[in-house]
């Protein structure tokens, strides 16, 4: 499957998933309450994501595809507070929207997907006590895991029936046969899941 | 919600439950994306209005956190290829916390006393746990994060309220279709084949 993450050998590559985490969050936690009222804050905000990007091995380049894959939210941020607060606001809290953002991908992007699952499956046993099970739900996410995949393919062999017999567009029509589909498949896997023992 | 919420995760349940999270996540793949006027607005808030009413409340909120706990390990599942930590900070962060409350809502509502879903409390689920828990979840924290007072985030949010009020409009037929349609789906004993009421006859002739 298609992950978020980017091979490399980066400062942030190299710190264990949990602690990167952390670090992040702080970046992003110390962003966020800096006040709106003055023009320095989008400068800080900026200079916290060009800091965190312009490590050797990550580069502005990166920052720039992460910008412009929020585009549309950042517009929309934008947009609102230029209508309804006034062009500073507008422009220190969109700086801001987009630091936090950016930073907070860092951690994807330099995170294999399986790290950061190790990472949740390690914080996953204090739960133990709120009755989750750890081992099931590690079960769990590598299931759904293995399950998008051959749901993505059902929703493309809907929507291909549909587009032969002239049907184009129409959620409410897509979705009745692509949710009988999937949940047919729930019923396989739960089978195949107790004919190999795990109950 | 005849079971007991001690008992383990079934692997009818748990295969269920997966695939709900799957299903959330390909209604956020290219194409399954409608457009209204240029601007994408996600399916996926479809997905998590359906996971509360198809698997409950438990089993709902449970696909819901499925999902999420993998966008947070990084994988790009949200509508337009989203994903990562980045997701849960930005000011839709929120959202995704209140589609866990909103398919708790909706699966309690939607399957109140173990009955049958019939399409008023299917539509009022809709509106209450897939729109107002969602919103009431989402705004105060895109207010926190974009600094924009809540009332105004309130008035900045309500574009967005008649695209989920279609979606819930589908959501509730959807559910209705699916009740007629695949029964065992609901995994609920009045979908049983063995249906003890008149209804469950599979003679036509008294309509």
């Amino acid at each position: 499957m298609v992950t978020l993450y980017r091979a490399g050998t980066s400062i942030w590559h190299r710190l264990p998933a949990g602690p990167k985490a952390v670090l992040l969050a702080v970046v992003v936690l110390a962003v966020s309450v800096l006040p709106a009222a003055h023009w320095w804050v989008a400068g800080a905000a900026a200079a916290a994501a060009l800091v965190c990007y312009g490590v050797p091995g990550i580069g502005m380049r990166c920052l720039r595809e992460q910008l412009w894959a929020t585009r549309w939210l950042l517009l929309v941020t934008a947009a609102g507070q230029l209508v309804l607060q006034g062009p500073r606001p507008a422009a220190v809290n969109t700086a801001r929207v987009a630091a936090v953002i950016t930073v907070a991908a860092l951690l994807a992007l330099t995170t294999r997907v399986t790290d950061l699952l190790d990472a949740i499956e390690r914080a996953l046993p204090p739960l133990q006590r709120l009755g989750v099970d750890p081992a099931r739900a590690a079960l769990l996410l590598s299931i759904t895991l293995t399950a998008i995949p051959a749901l993505a393919r059902t929703a493309a062999a809907v929507r291909e029936a549909q587009r032969a017999r002239g049907i184009r567009g129409s959620l409410r029509l897509f979705i009745v046969p692509f949710l009988v589909g999937a949940l047919k498949h729930a019923d396989e896997l739960g089978d195949a899941l107790t004919a190999r023992g795990i109950r | 919600m005849a079971t007991a919420r001690t008992t383990r995760l079934s692997t009818t349940d748990m295969a269920r439950v997966a695939v709900f999270a799957g299903i959330i996540a390909a209604l956020g793949l290219p194409g399954g994306v409608s457009v209204f006027g240029g601007v994408p607005i996600t399916a996926q808030t479809l997905g998590v209005m359906l996971a509360g009413a198809v698997l409950g409340a438990r089993l709902g909120t449970l696909a819901v956190a499925v999902l999420l706990a993998l966008v947070a390990a990084g994988l790009p599942l949200l509508t337009g290829g989203h994903g990562g930590a980045a997701a849960f900070v930005g000011p839709s962060g929120g959202y995704l916390i209140g589609w866990m409350v909103g398919a708790f809502v909706v699966g309690a509502i939607v399957h109140l006393g173990g009955r049958k879903p019939v399409w008023w409390r299917t539509a009022a689920a809709m509106v209450i746990g897939g729109i107002a828990c969602v919103y009431a979840v989402g705004i105060p924290v895109q207010s926190v994060v974009t600094h924009l007072p809540l009332g105004k985030t309130v008035i900045a949010s309500l574009a967005f309220l008649p695209g989920d009020a279609a979606k819930a409009v589908i959501a509730t037929l959807v559910v209705g279709t699916l009740v007629r349609a695949y029964p065992r789906a609901f995994g609920r004993t009045w979908a049983l084949p063995v249906a003890d009421d008149a209804e469950a006859s599979p003679v036509p002739a008294h309509r």
